[in-house]
């Protein structure tokens, strides 16, 4: 394969693969596989190798590629269904995930296995479709990941995840995501809780190609230690898209001076009549609110761990369903908890 | 309870207390007046444990402890409360959830049991309730979006619910209109006890007719130039503080 994708490449600025991973370990790696949960009407099959053509970046195409089997999922017109997709083993991986016309389908991935893994995963979301997908990557100092996802969403479907990251060796979350039918709706949330030698990259590509069509991006970034947050994402409002509503809003919290946080929301509109508005801002823990709450009895670590869950609870509540909510949160304060130890 | 000493205090190296003393025993109500720049915050933040408060010489005993010494969460645990004329605003934090965790953390710090969250509720409800806080208030996120008056209700809940050994109030009048003062003011006579000593610090003299002291200490200078009785609040207005100041020279 050619050269691995480095901060020369514009896109991986903040993310140089060729320096976490030898090119040979990722030629060589094996076939990724999942345990998969299905509950509801979900139909589950092999993904023949000709199948998933969607839009991926470097690694996604990579993965594609080199993954010669992966899984199929399916929820017929109408349909409700739940998928628990555990990576359990690491490698190149694909898979395909096909929501049909006003079909649901809440989608939950999570990882327990390290290595090198190398994910494309391609969602559709028919007409009036909806799905609530929310990944977590478990902080694993030693682990290089890679997800793409490519996404594309027909008129009146919603399209709603969360990405909570506790860091890796690398982590590159990579979402590209069309809008592409009248009333379509993206709403991309996400928290990255990084300590020491942790790394997590998100960077988002929506397009808007329909009109009246609305994405939100809200991504809340801390970084602990020696660690590095990153997220850059780009908005791209295709001619003719009108009535576009497009809000894009990523924070950052350092907590030291070797830890780095990177924000780079980009807006490229070739439409009139849209209504967008984007923000970036990287801060430090406020004292006075610190004082505030050590005034009141709540020792330093107990108040700075309660400051950082204010910091990330917006982005936490867009996770509608509440016992999956209620446990990212629970991984969100472990790992709180061990920053401010 | 309180034992000031020759306090001097700079912040950012200027000299703001310079050599105050002052005593409080269990039971009294002490008022410290004074006009703007006199002195007036830094003496509340340095009994807080505010950063950035240097003590340059005195003391500060509290219950023959060395105050001065102690993180700000260990005063608030041994029972010193300072009621902010700016309460901070924490957006994230529910009033509700901040409250039983700044109640629990100061029982653990003595070794007492956590109370449950039903029980830090039904202890809320009950002290809210005649502050006028409502239930709606106590689910916001903590003084956001909070009037001037919503603000310094919640300080006065805050009281009630710690039930400080010290409480210290620090222009607890500021910004409120005259029904909303009575309300704070009731909040703060209900708390009055023989083992609570308390120390109102205040600009004008309006707040001290609804909170009458047992001493009142004009504060110029970074120095007490004046003590008296409740009459002196009184004289304060009266002569304005111009006068005070001449005379005591």
């Amino acid at each position: 394969m050619s050269a691995l994708p480095n901060r020369r490449v514009e896109d991986w600025k903040y993310t140089d693969l060729r320096n976490a991973i030898e090119g040979e370990a990722v030629a060589s790696a094996p076939v990724a596989r999942w345990s998969v949960t299905l509950s509801g009407t979900v139909e589950q099959n092999e993904l023949p190798e000709i199948m998933a053509r969607g839009t991926h970046g470097e690694m996604g195409t990579v993965a594609a590629a080199h993954a010669k089997s992966g899984i199929f999922l399916h929820v017929g017109k109408g349909e409700q269904g739940t998928v628990h997709l555990e990576l359990s083993n690491a490698g190149h991986g694909r898979a395909l995930i096909v929501v049909e016309e006003g079909a649901s389908l809440t989608l939950r991935e999570t990882m327990s296995v390290g290595d090198f893994s190398n994910i494309a995963i391609e969602i559709v979301a028919g007409p009036n479709a909806q799905l609530h997908h929310i990944r977590e990557a478990n902080a694993d100092g030693e682990s290089v990941r890679v997800s793409d996802y490519s996404i594309r969403i027909a008129q009146g479907a919603t399209y709603r995840a969360h990405f909570a990251d506790f860091g890796a060796k690398l982590s590159r979350t990579e979402l590209h995501i069309a809008l592409e039918g009248e009333g379509a709706e993206v709403h991309l949330s996400g928290v990255s809780v990084l300590g020491d030698g942790g790394h997590a990259d998100v960077t988002t590509r929506v397009t808007h190609s329909a009109g009246n069509a609305q994405s939100t991006q809200l991504f809340k970034l801390i970084a602990g230690g020696k660690s590095r947050g990153v997220y850059q994402g780009k908005v791209s409002v295709a001619e003719g898209a009108n009535g576009s509503d497009s809000r894009q809003t990523a924070k950052g919290l350092l907590l030291g001076e070797r830890a780095e946080i990177d924000l780079k929301p980009e807006l490229e509109i070739l439409a009139d009549d849209v209504k967008c508005a984007h923000g970036a801002a990287i801060g430090d823990l406020d004292p006075e609110s610190l004082f505030y709450l050590r005034s009141r009895g709540v020792a330093e670590p107990e108040a700075r761990a309660l400051l950082m869950r204010a910091f990330l609870e917006d982005a936490v509540a867009e996770i509608t369903d509440e016992d999956i909510r209620a446990e990212v949160w629970s991984h969100v304060e472990a790992a709180l908890a061990e920053l401010t130890a | 309870m309180l034992e000031i000493e020759g306090l001097h205090v700079a912040v950012s190296g200027k000299e703001i207390l310079k050599g105050l003393s002052l005593s409080i025993a269990a039971g009294e109500v002490h008022a410290i007046m004074g006009p703007n720049g006199s002195g007036k915050s830094t003496l509340s933040y340095v009994l807080a444990g505010r950063e950035g408060y240097e003590i340059i010489s005195g003391s500060i005993r509290y219950r023959g402890e060395d105050l001065a010494a102690m993180a700000p969460e260990e005063r608030a645990a041994k029972g010193v409360f300072l009621a902010m004329q700016y309460p901070v605003e924490i957006p994230g934090v529910t009033t509700m959830n901040f409250l039983k965790t700044a109640l629990n953390a100061q029982r653990r710090a003595r070794g007492e049991k956590d109370i449950d969250a039903l029980g830090v509720l039904r202890l809320v409800r009950e002290k809210a309730k005649a502050l006028h806080i409502s239930e709606e208030m106590l689910k916001r996120a903590l003084n956001v979006g909070f009037s001037g008056g919503e603000k310094k209700r919640l300080e006065i809940l805050q009281m009630a619910l710690f039930e400080p050994a010290l409480a210290i109030l620090d222009e607890t009048d500021s910004g409120l209109d005259i029904d909303a003062l009575k309300v704070v003011a009731d909040g703060v006579n209900g708390l009055r006890s023989s083992e609570r000593a308390m120390l109102v610090i205040t600009h004008y003299q309006r707040l001290l007719n609804h909170i009458v002291p047992d001493r009142v200490h004009v504060l110029y200078g970074g120095r007490i130039i004046k003590e008296g009785g409740k009459e002196l609040a009184h004289e304060l207005e009266a002569k304005g503080y111009a006068e005070i100041i001449r005379e005591a020279a």
